[in-house]
């Protein structure tokens, strides 16, 4: 009995492939060559056939295979390269500037430009051509009418 | 109203413009330039890979020390892990200290490029590249010497030290003679 359920721990274990194989994978190479940098070169790894990046390249394969999140593989590679690493600065800290501030000069633009426009509608001359007086209107149609 | 609006724009342009001014101001005053030979070689904290804890290069005042900038995916840093390891035995007798910088590189590989070239000095991790900025590093590898009282001495050597070992010793010596 022992041995027959030995035998079935050793083929479930056999079937179950090699240690540290991920059956299903919670982030992809081409996610994360987009989100991370390549330190010597200063692109992302997607750009890069550098090295360096590959090495990245091949750490964060090993890191998918045994089904490491995007966010700690991301982590474990700011712990080993510093914040440099990442594409995009961090949703925190004082890092929130960089996504806030292009907003707010996008908006700030367009409440000028709105404020602008409402302003020179506003204090546009009116049309106060009076036009022709009738007199002066009559001299020209005759004046045309000889011409024709 | 309008006066104040057209003042207030006028402010927030100049404001902007002083800005960009100060950024790039402040970039060209802090880049970064190679140390030259004779001045204080840029101290630096790093942690180590070899064991645990921290190394700062000030401790070592008083000790000639020869820095290597390497990597794991450096194909160059291999060729020269040898003799570096070599001159490290050799020299470790006069007091020379080298350290082993890995700069942008994975620990687990860097580790295991040590274990497989039987590296046995002290190695911290420079994984921001800050350290070798501070250096002006062109690449890796390079190499370093730093006398007793913490200048640079010697002539820092661009590229493997195997096609320039004359270059190296005389470097060593120049850390040990100051």
């Amino acid at each position: 009995m022992i041995l027959k359920v030995a035998a079935v721990a050793a083929a479930a274990l056999a079937l179950a492939g090699p240690a540290g194989a991920c059956a299903h994978p919670k982030t992809s190479l081409s996610y994360l060559e987009g989100q991370i940098m390549c330190p010597t070169c200063h692109t992302t790894l997607d750009m890069s056939e550098a090295p360096a990046a590959q090495q990245i390249k091949a750490e964060i394969s090993k890191r998918i295979a045994q089904c490491w999140t995007a966010k700690q593989i991301e982590d474990e590679l700011v712990g080993n390269f510093g914040q440099g690493i990442l594409a995009a600065p961090p949703h925190k800290g004082f890092d929130l500037l960089a996504w806030w501030l292009p907003i707010g000069a996008v908006l700030a633009g367009a409440a000028i430009l709105a404020v602008g426009v409402w302003r020179w509608s506003r204090t546009r001359e009116p049309d106060d051509d009076p036009g022709l007086d009738p007199q002066t209107e009559q001299q020209l149609d005759e004046l045309l009418a000889r011409l024709d | 109203m309008s006066r104040t609006l057209k003042l207030t724009g006028q402010t927030i342009a100049l404001a902007a413009v002083a800005g960009l001014l100060g950024l790039l101001v402040w970039r060209l005053t802090h880049q970064t330039h190679a140390p030259k030979i004779g001045a204080p070689a840029p101290n630096f904290t790093l942690r180590r890979i070899d064991a645990s804890g921290k190394l700062d290069l000030a401790s070592l005042r008083g000790k000639p020390v020869v820095i290597n900038f390497w990597a794991s995916w450096c194909v160059p840093c291999k060729g020269e892990a040898k003799m570096l390891e070599q001159a490290w035995q050799q020299y470790r007798s006069q007091g020379v200290v080298f350290v082993g910088v890995d700069y942008h590189d994975v620990t687990s590989d860097a580790r295991t490029f040590m274990s497989h070239h039987g590296i046995t000095y002290p190695i911290v991790q420079d994984g921001s590249g800050m350290t070798g900025d501070a250096y002006g590093l062109t690449g890796v590898p390079e190499t370093y010497f730093v006398d007793r009282e913490g200048h640079l001495v010697g002539t820092h050597i661009v590229g493997t030290i195997t096609n320039q070992a004359a270059q190296f010793r005389s470097g060593i010596q120049a850390a040990l003679n100051q």
